[in-house]
């Protein structure tokens, strides 16, 4: 099992900002939709995912409300921001080229 | 633009906390709840869901606490939180908490008050506007110029080689005309003892001559009136004056009217046409003026000092200062080639060359601040080491506060590891002890603060007391001051903090949290490691108060040798106080007789044994010299003696012993009063028909003649004189001549002196400087210091002194009036102020350092409260335990003083030049203070070891 924090550094908010720019999530759901999009790869420990949250609300990449969840409680809804959307996707060609080079390294090798 | 956002997410997250905490506790709550409802839907029983949904999320609080790490306001948080918890804590332990602040306060405010002290002498700018342009001309030379006559009042520090900072007055014009590198030149000369009449009772004041530009040079400005200009400074001018804004308060109650007020100097009116402004209290540091005068009035103003020198026009005569203001733009090295090249124009190729070309005179400039250093200099190096015995003050403080720190934050090691326990850092708690200590060292600093303020009061007032003057420097607290003391303070709460917060915050979790952690073999090896710090702080304190003893020592025993002096005549029961007849407008005729007058009636008053007079008081610090020929002796072989001019019975009033010959007589005044008016009337006479160049030689007058055959001056020299000049000669009855001034090989044709008696050696104007050889001769002119000898103390005789003076002679201010063990006192000011000092320090330097040891003593005990009793239980003596305790203090303190010797040896020697008749590494000072400090040191392990000794096993054992 890889432990995200065992990830690249900063892959984490990489998956968390991609997450959520389809619509506002809650810290629960987030965690649970990155474990089914991997097919359970990739864990999610609480411990990083809120501080990771709380970080990238604080750099403004993302905002949160206070909204009603899917069992009808008050839980906390993270969004992009305009700039988030804008470093998601400098961030996304980041990891495209960075994962391409190093397939590319690992093939030819 | 992310900013604003950022910005207040952040101002939210400090100002609204509760509301973001509860939103943090709801969003996590929220989490584990969705988090079991997915458990019991996928099967598990509630109660085991809840369990896996808590296992699966960790520590809750951890978790919050990363969020608030993550919303980066945790550091003002926990700086709050810091500050708060660490008040708390202090105000728990009241003792702890006193004894700190007050040790750093008694550190911080020594430091503040003596640093107030190097700010005002040393530091502070000039209270003229932009300081830093303003230079001061020094000239160099590889030889003394050819120089009529040069004075200096002290304006710059004597230089090692050749050189000053006195110029003539037309060197001053010259330059000022020809330099262009200035925006303004201007030159001053003084302050001069000056007689001002016309405002009550006549008083002497101190006033300074000034070029007309002088105030707009410094761009300094009246506060009412008008500055002196050009204009006033020519000599058909009416005489004005500017009065300084201090004396102006101090004689004139700060009347506005005085604008327009006439009043007389010596003997001339002046008009007062302004006051200066508030803040210009001084040019050179310490040389407080009175009164600003222009040079035009210097020939009317105590012009009796120069006889028929005229020093306004005399290239030979240097006496003033120079300073200049340079152009924007023109740096300091352009400005100096410029000035040089004038100076050696006019003292190489001028009318009178001073120089010759080999001799590669040259002007430096100095900045003003640093230029005009003559006051400060003399006092520097005492400020600077008091400045390094406070440094140690405060280190010894520190040390001190540093170790009941230690022994603090070993009780408190339990509830450093419950908070360990429940999560919190290690840098955490360190910044939580940090905390505390800088929140000890704000309090110390702010009492510190209060106790400097007290401090420089009363330096200020040991300062002044025996003058008549108060402290000629300005202390007062400036942004300077004030960084220094916010710097100190910080500085001391991280150096005492810093050792404990790192040791406190390193807590064994285990054995901590049991019920008695002390009692633990465990928490006995751990502290024992501790203790290897307490006991480095105690070792410390010791060796750095025995260096702060051993300089107290030296310098007490350096006062003591100087009062030990015998200056070779009796300074009991002396009252002296000097007068001027001579600036009052007296003629040499009517001095006579006034002194006469005076010593007769003095006489008469009763309790006075006997009275005399002399130019100068003896060991007041003023002296002159003179270099004689006597006849017989090889050609160009001179006699350089001081000398000192004395009335009838000088030596009977003094108790000099007459060694041989005779004392001076009535006739022997009356003989010297008709030589210096047949000398006076014949420089009269020169002055008149060759006032410029009066080193031109003339043909001889009639005047010269009845000089040259006047009788010659009868004179009584000391011991030294005899044995140094006079060897294997009967010295009654030789005749001397003056040597030849200048460069002139004949001797001086006059009379000369005839030796008529031997007096016993005394000291003269200091008692460090070895006794020289005296001339002395008999006072018929000038103002003279009178001395009154009496049965018993005589300050009670300065009133009816006052009186008969004012009967005797109207207009005739008294200066001075002080007994002669006063005066000395006054002589041996610094002295005694750093034997003061030093000895309050080392004394504070010696109670830190006990209390530091008594506290770490104390504390063993405490913690060895089990173990003493188990040694008495196995049969200990009360001896033995005492012993146990003395012994470990006594152990520290040894180690500490021999740490400490060593040290004060590499101290000491930079005290040598203060030092008089004892060496830098004097054993008999080392011993003792080492004595001292261990006899101390031995009373305060004793305390503790008594309670050692009390200890009850029974007590002791149950206590567990």
């Amino acid at each position: 099992m890889t432990k995200p924090t065992d990830l690249v550094q900063g892959t984490l908010d990489l998956l968390i900002l991609k997450t959520i720019a389809l619509e506002p999530m809650h810290g629960w759901a987030i965690a649970q939709r990155i474990r089914s999009v991997s097919n359970n790869v990739l864990q999610v420990n609480q411990g990083a995912l809120y501080p990771a949250l709380h970080r990238l609300e604080q750099q403004a990449w993302i905002q949160s409300k206070w909204g009603e969840s899917e069992n009808n409680r008050r839980a906390k809804y993270y969004s992009l921001t305009k700039a988030g959307q804008k470093y998601l996707k400098a961030e996304e060609s980041n990891w495209e080229r960075l994962s391409s080079a190093i397939g590319l390294v690992l093939k030819t090798v | 633009m992310r900013w604003p956002q950022t910005v207040s997410h952040r101002l939210r997250s400090l100002f609204r906390k509760s509301a973001v905490e509860g939103e943090l506790s709801d969003e996590m709550r929220f989490h584990l709840e969705r988090q079991v409802e997915e458990n019991i839907a996928a099967g598990m029983a509630p109660q085991e869901a809840r369990r896996a949904a808590m296992r699966e999320f960790g520590g809750v609080e951890q978790v919050k606490e990363e969020c608030r790490d993550a919303r980066r306001t945790n550091f003002l948080e926990n700086l709050l939180q810091d500050v708060r918890f660490g008040l708390r804590m202090l105000r728990k332990s009241p003792g702890f908490t006193a004894v700190a602040v007050l040790t750093l306060a008694l550190g911080i405010g020594a430091n503040t008050a003596i640093f107030s002290f190097i700010d005002a002498v040393l530091l502070r700018s000039l209270p003229v506007k932009d300081p830093q342009q303003l230079v001061v001309f020094h000239w160099s030379a590889r030889a003394n110029p050819k120089r009529q006559s040069q004075s200096s009042y002290g304006d710059c520090a004597d230089q090692t080689g050749v050189g000053d900072c006195s110029f003539s007055v037309p060197f001053f014009k010259t330059a000022r005309e020809q330099a262009g590198t200035f925006s303004g030149l201007s030159a001053f000369a003084g302050p001069l003892n000056v007689d001002l009449s016309g405002n009550g009772d006549a008083s002497i004041v101190r006033g300074l001559y000034i070029s007309g530009d002088f105030f707009s040079t410094l761009g300094v400005n009246t506060f009412i009136g008008r500055p002196l200009a050009p204009f006033d400074d020519s000599p058909s001018a009416p005489p004005a004056i500017v009065l300084n804004y201090a004396y102006w308060v101090r004689a004139f109650n700060a009347a506005p009217a005085v604008v327009g007020r006439t009043v007389r100097l010596d003997d001339t009116t002046v008009t007062i046409v302004g006051v200066a402004e508030p803040h210009f209290t001084h040019l050179t540091p310490g040389k407080p003026v009175d009164v600003f005068m222009p040079f035009s009035i210097a020939d009317r103003v105590r012009g009796e000092w120069w006889r028929r020198q005229d020093r306004l026009s005399d290239p030979a005569i240097w006496w003033v200062v120079m300073l200049g203001r340079l152009k924007p733009g023109v740096s300091i090295g352009q400005a100096q080639a410029a000035a040089t090249t004038i100076f050696r124009n006019e003292t190489l190729h001028g009318d009178a060359p001073a120089f010759k070309s080999e001799d590669a005179p040259v002007v430096t400039l100095r900045f003003a601040r640093s230029g005009l250093d003559g006051e400060t200099s003399q006092i520097a190096p005492a400020l600077y080491l008091t400045m390094v015995i406070v440094a140690f003050i405060l280190l010894i403080a520190c040390a001190n506060v540093a170790g009941l720190t230690l022994a603090r934050s070993a009780s408190r090691q339990k509830e450093m590891a419950v908070r360990l326990a429940i999560g919190a850092g290690r840098a955490r708690l360190a910044r939580q002890l940090l905390t505390e200590s800088v929140l000890l060292s704000c309090g110390g600093g702010a009492l510190g603060v209060l106790l400097a303020i007290w401090g420089v009061d009363a330096i200020g007032k040991l300062a002044s007391r025996g003058s008549d003057q108060p402290f000629p420097f300005t202390v007062a607290p400036d942004w300077r001051v004030l960084a220094f003391t916010v710097a100190v303070t910080g500085l001391t709460g991280i150096l005492f903090g810093l050792a404990p917060a790192l040791r406190g915050s390193r807590v064994d979790l285990t054995p901590s949290l049991k019920e008695n952690a002390s009692s633990l073999p465990g928490a006995a090896a751990h502290a024992g490691r501790r203790f290897r710090l307490g006991d480095a702080l105690v070792v410390a304190q010791v060796a750095l108060s025995l260096v702060v003893l051993i300089g107290a020592g030296l310098l007490v025993r350096t006062l003591r040798n100087l009062q030990e002096i015998n200056p070779g005549f009796d300074t009991q029961n002396i009252l002296l106080f000097g007068i001027n007849p001579s600036i009052a407008g007296y003629t040499d005729q009517q001095t006579q007789q006034l002194y006469t007058d005076l010593q007769q009636r003095l006489a008469a008053l009763p309790g006075v044994l006997s009275v005399s007079y002399s130019a100068d008081a003896l060991l007041s610090g003023g002296w002159s010299a003179g270099s004689v020929h006597v006849d017989g002796a090889p050609p160009k072989q001179y006699a350089n003696s001081a000398e000192l001019s004395v009335g009838l019975n000088f030596f009977s009033t003094m108790r000099i012993p007459m060694l041989a010959g005779r004392n001076f007589t009535s006739a022997d005044f009356a003989a010297a009063g008709a030589t210096n008016a047949a000398a006076k009337s014949r420089d009269a006479a020169a002055a008149k028909t060759n006032p410029a160049s009066s080193s031109a030689p003339a043909a001889p007058t009639a005047l010269d003649e009845a000089y040259s055959h006047s009788a010659p001056v009868p004179v009584i020299i000391n011991e030294t004189f005899a044995r140094k000049f006079l060897a294997n000669q009967n010295p009654i009855g030789l005749h001397m001549v003056n040597a030849p001034r200048g460069d002139s090989e004949v001797p001086d044709p006059g009379p000369g002196y005839t030796i008529i008696g031997v007096v016993g050696d005394t000291k003269y104007a200091q008692l460090r400087r070895e006794i020289r050889p005296i001339l002395f001769s008999p006072l018929v002119s000038n103002g003279a210091h009178f001395e009154l000898r009496a049965a018993a103390n005589p300050i009670a005789l300065a009133k009816n002194v006052r009186e008969i003076v004012s009967q005797a002679g109207d207009n005739l201010p008294l200066t001075d009036v002080r007994t002669q063990t006063e005066q000395i006192d006054q002589l041996l000011f610094q002295e005694r102020l750093m034997a003061r000092l030093s000895s309050f320090f080392g004394m504070l330097a010696l109670v830190l350092a006990c209390i530091g040891l008594y506290g770490l003593l104390s504390y063993e005990v405490a913690r060895r409260t089990r173990e003493l009793g188990i040694r008495m239980a196995l049969g200990a003596q009360r001896r033995d335990l005492l012993r146990l305790v003395v012994g470990q203090g006594i152990l520290l303190v040894l180690i500490g003083a021999a740490i400490g010797v060593a040290a004060a040896m590499c101290v000491a020697r930079f005290m040598t030049a203060m030092l008089f008749g004892v060496r830098a590494n004097d054993p008999a000072t080392f011993a003792g203070v080492a004595i001292l400090l261990t006899l101390v040191a031995l009373a305060a392990s004793y305390i503790p070891a008594r309670r050692a000794m009390r200890v009850d096993p029974i007590v002791a054992l149950r206590y567990e």
